[in-house]
C-alpha cells in the first residue's frame, strides 16, 4: 500500500516536472541556440584563426596576441575607466532621485519615472544623434551655454578631444543607464516594511541611521541586480562609440565591445574577435563576482 | 477514330500543362545594395526593376537597401551564415579586394565581353583593371563612375578675393595658390576654411587626396601591393597639412567625419570641402544659399590625380545555376542595354562607364552634373583594390589623428604604413 502511495507520488511528481519542462521549452530553445552555442562557438573558434577563408587551429596565438596588442589593452583600460565610473554614479544617482520619488503622490511619481526612462525607449541612435547637436564643436549646445555662462572662452571639442571625449561617452551613457535603476529602486523602497521604519523612528533613530540599517538591508538585492546589470551594461558599450567616434580620437574612446566589431566585421578577424570576447566575458565574471562577494559581506 | 481523338486530346492536355507550367515557372532572384545615389532609394529601383520585369517576366528581383553604417556587418554576417544575395552593387574594393578574393564571389568574365571591353576601357583602363583581382577574374561589372572632387564657397572665395588663385576653367589650382586662397581667406575673417575630418573612415577619400596631391604623392605602388605614403612627397603632404592646421589656415577636427563636413560646409560654417562629387552636389543642392563650386584638389604641380568612385555589380556564388543565369540577364539589362543602361546610371547620379552611352545629363533635369566631366582626364589610379584595404581606411584616420595631436610626420606614417602593409 505505501509502495503505492509513493509510486503514485512520483508519478505525478515526474508529471509535474515534465510540465514545467514544456513550459520552460521554447525559452529553452531560444537560449540554447542563441546563448549558449554562441558562446560553445566563440571559445572553440577564439583557438583557431577563423576568418572568411581561414579556420586553423591557432592553440593561444589569439590571446597572446591581445595582451600585446597595444589597441586592445588600451581598450581595456578604457572599459575599465567607464565601469568604474559609471556603475557607482549609476547606482547612487539612482538610489538618490529614487529616495526622493518613492515619497512623491503617485502622479508626480510616474511622471519623474517617465521623464528618466526616456532616453532608454527613445532608442539609442535618437539619443546619440541629440547628444552629437548637443557636443557639436561648431554650433553645439554645451559649447554656447559654457561660453555665455564664461565657463570657457573659446569652443572646445568634445567629441574631437581625447582629454574629453571618453568623459562625454560616460555622460551619454549614464543618461541612458539610470532609467531602469531608478525604477527598481522605486519599488524597493517601496516595498521596505514600514513597521520596522517606524520602530527605529520611534527608538530615535536618524534618517541616516534609518536608511542604512533598516532600508539599506532590505534594498541589498535590488542593489546587487542593478550592479550587475549596470556593470555588464558598461563592459558592453558599444553602439555609442560607433555612432559618435569610432573609438578615436587616437583610441581615447576604445572599447572592448567596438574592438571585437572591428576585428569581427571590418577586417573579418572572427577568431581574434572570438578571443577578445572571451576575456571580456572574464573580465566582466571577475567584476560580478567581487560584487556578490561585496554584496554577502554586507548583508552579513 | 474515337480512340485517336481521345488520345490527341490527352496529349494536347498533357502539353498546354506543360507549357503551362513553363509559363508560370519563375526564378527569384535577391539584389543588395547600398546607397550608390538613386539606387538606395526604393521607388528608383522599382521602377528599374520593373523595366527589367517587362522584358523578363518570369525573374523577380527582391531588393534589400544596405547602408554604410552596418551594411558590411550584414554582408560578413550572410556571408558565414550561407545567406548571401545573388547580386550586390557596390565598388571594387569589397566586390573584388574583400569578397573576390575571399573566394565569395563568382567569375563575371563572360559578362566582359569584346564589345564592353573595349566600350568601358575607352572611358577608363582604369576602371578595367579596378574590375578584376591581380589574377584577372572579374568580379565586379561596373555600371557608373565618378571623380571625388573638393568644392569651394565660391562667393566667400569671391568676396575674399581668393578666386585669382584658382584656375577656373579647368577647375585646378596649385598647392601655392591654394596656400595663398587660405591665406586670403583667413584674412577677410573666414574662421574655418576646410576642415580636415578624420573621426572616422567616412569620406576619407578627400582627405586621401588632399594629402597626396599636395606634392604629388603616390598612396600605392604601381602593382598594387604596398602603401607607400612614407614616400619624401607624402610625408612632405602630410607635412604641409600639419603646418597649415598650425597656422590657422585649416581646421583638423578628429570628431567627425565626411558627413558631419558636408553639412558644414552646406551650413557656410566651412568654406570648402573635401568630399564633394555629384551626388552630393545633388543631395545640397536646397540646402546651401550660396554656389558650390567643384574643384579639384590642389596639387604642385597643378595636374591632379583625383580618386574615383566605380560602382557595379557583383554575383555571390550561391550555387544555384539558374540564380546566377537570371542574376547576370539583370546585370546586363540594367548595364549594357542601350535603352536602360543609361537611366540605370542616371539614376546614380554618377557617369557612364561605356563611351557609348555619351552624355547623359544634358536636357534633363540634372544637367548641373555636367560640370563634372571637366574632372574625368583627372581621374588617377584606383588604387582601393590594394590588399588590407581596410586595415589602412581604419590606420588612415588614426594617423591623421596622431600628427594633427602633435606626433612627429615621418614616425607616424612609418607607423601607419607598417599597420596598413601586407604582412
Amino acid at each position: 500500500m505505501q509502495y503505492t502511495l509513493m509510486e503514485q507520488a512520483r508519478k505525478r511528481r515526474n508529471r509535474e516536472n515534465l510540465v514545467g519542462y514544456a513550459f520552460m521549452l521554447p525559452s529553452l530553445i531560444f537560449f540554447i541556440g542563441f546563448v549558449i552555442f554562441p558562446m560553445g562557438m566563440a571559445l572553440v573558434t577564439s583557438f583557431t584563426d577563423y576568418s572568411m577563408t581561414t579556420f586553423n587551429f591557432v592553440g593561444f596565438n589569439n590571446y597572446l596576441r591581445a595582451f600585446k596588442d597595444p589597441v586592445f589593452l588600451k581598450s581595456t583600460w578604457n572599459t575599465i575607466i567607464i565601469v568604474l565610473v559609471s556603475v557607482p554614479v549609476v547606482t547612487l544617482f539612482s538610489l538618490w532621485v529614487a529616495s526622493v520619488v518613492y515619497k512623491m503622490s503617485n502622479l508626480s511619481s510616474s511622471f519623474f519615472r517617465i521623464v528618466f526612462y526616456l532616453p532608454i525607449v527613445t532608442g539609442t541612435v535618437a539619443v546619440t544623434v541629440v547628444w552629437k547637436w548637443i557636443f557639436n564643436n561648431y554650433y553645439g549646445l554645451l559649447n554656447y551655454v559654457f561660453k555665455e555662462l564664461g565657463v570657457i572662452s573659446r569652443n572646445i571639442n568634445w567629441l574631437g578631444d581625447p582629454r574629453y571625449a571618453l568623459a562625454c561617452i560616460i555622460t551619454i551613457l549614464l543618461t541612458t543607464s539610470i532609467g531602469q535603476p531608478i525604477v527598481l529602486y522605486v519599488s524597493a523602497l517601496a516595498n521596505v516594511d514600514p513597521s520596522l521604519v517606524e520602530a527605529g523612528e520611534v527608538d530615535g533613530a536618524t534618517n541616516m541611521q534609518v536608511f542604512w540599517k533598516i532600508k539599506w538591508p532590505q534594498i541589498m538585492p535590488t542593489t546587487l541586480y542593478i550592479l550587475v546589470i549596470t556593470t555588464i551594461n558598461s563592459f558592453q558599450c558599444f553602439a555609442l562609440i560607433q555612432l559618435l567616434t569610432s573609438g578615436g580620437p587616437n583610441n581615447a574612446t576604445n572599447t572592448i565591445m567596438y574592438n571585437i566589431y572591428y576585428h569581427a566585421y571590418k577586417l573579418n578577424e572572427y577568431g581574434y574577435g572570438n578571443a577578445m570576447g572571451i576575456l571580456l566575458a572574464l573580465l566582466i565574471a571577475v567584476f560580478s563576482f567581487i560584487q556578490f562577494r561585496l554584496a554577502k559581506t554586507d548583508n552579513e | 477514330m474515337k480512340k485517336l481523338v481521345a488520345l490527341l486530346l490527352a496529349a494536347m492536355m498533357v502539353l498546354s500543362l506543360g507549357s503551362f507550367a513553363m509559363a508560370e515557372e519563375k526564378t527569384e532572384i535577391t539584389l543588395w545594395t547600398y546607397p550608390i545615389g538613386g539606387w538606395g532609394k526604393e521607388e528608383t529601383v522599382n521602377e528599374i526593376i520593373a523595366a527589367f520585369n517587362e522584358k523578363y517576366p518570369n525573374i523577380t528581383v527582391k531588393v534589400e537597401f544596405l547602408n554604410y553604417q552596418d551594411g558590411d556587418v550584414q554582408v560578413t554576417g550572410a556571408i558565414e551564415a550561407g545567406t548571401t544575395p545573388d547580386i550586390i552593387m557596390e565598388g571594387p574594393e569589397r566586390l573584388v579586394s574583400n569578397w573576390g578574393a575571399a573566394g565569395k564571389m563568382l567569375d563575371l568574365s563572360d559578362l566582359w565581353t569584346e564589345e564592353a571591353l573595349a566600350d568601358i576601357s575607352a572611358v577608363s583602363e582604369a576602371v578595367v583593371a579596378a574590375c578584376k583581382s591581380p589574377e584577372g577574374v572579374y568580379y565586379e561589372y561596373p555600371l557608373c563612375m565618378t571623380t571625388h572632387t573638393m568644392a569651394i564657397n565660391y562667393d566667400v572665395f569671391e568676396a575674399a578675393g581668393a578666386l585669382q588663385y584658382l584656375d577656373l576653367e579647368n577647375r585646378t589650382w596649385t598647392t601655392e595658390n591654394f596656400e595663398k586662397a587660405l591665406q586670403a581667406l583667413k584674412d577677410h575673417g573666414v574662421e574655418h576654411t576646410a576642415i580636415v575630418y578624420c573621426g572616422g573612415q567616412g569620406g576619407d577619400q578627400g582627405t586621401r587626396a588632399l594629402a597626396m596631391n599636395l606634392y604629388s604623392a603616390q598612396f600605392t605602388n604601381p602593382e598594387h601591393t604596398a602603401y607607400t605614403m612614407n614616400s619624401e612627397a607624402g610625408v612632405k603632404g602630410l607635412q604641409k597639412l600639419v603646418d597649415l592646421v598650425n597656422a590657422g589656415l585649416l581646421t583638423a577636427d578628429p570628431g567627425i567625419v565626411a558627413g558631419d563636413e558636408l553639412q558644414l560646409f552646406a551650413n557656410g560654417t566651412a568654406n570648402m570641402t573635401l568630399a564633394w562629387n555629384a551626388s552630393n552636389a545633388s543631395t545640397y543642392a536646397s540646402q546651401v544659399s550660396f554656389k558650390p563650386y567643384a574643384m579639384a584638389f590642389p596639387a604642385d604641380d597643378g595636374k591632379p590625380e583625383l580618386a574615383g568612385g566605380i560602382w557595379g555589380f557583383g554575383i555571390f556564388d550561391n550555387k544555384d545555376e539558374k540564380k546566377v543565369a537570371a542574376a547576370k540577364e539583370f546585370i546586363k539589362f540594367v548595364s549594357d542595354d542601350p535603352v536602360q543602361g543609361p537611366k540605370s546610371v542616371y539614376a546614380t547620379g554618377f557617369f557612364p562607364v561605356r563611351a557609348s552611352f555619351g552624355d547623359i545629363y544634358t536636357g534633363t533635369e540634372k544637367e548641373s552634373f555636367k560640370e563634372f566631366s571637366v574632372f574625368m582626364p583627372f581621374l588617377g589610379d584606383y588604387y582601393n583594390v590594394t590588399p588590407n584595404w581596410p586595415v589602412q581606411r581604419t590606420e588612415w584616420w588614426n594617423l591623421l589623428q596622431r600628427i594633427f595631436a602633435g606626433g612627429d610626420v615621418a614616425a607616424e606614417v612609418e607607423t601607419y604604413i607598417n599597420n596598413s602593409n601586407p604582412k
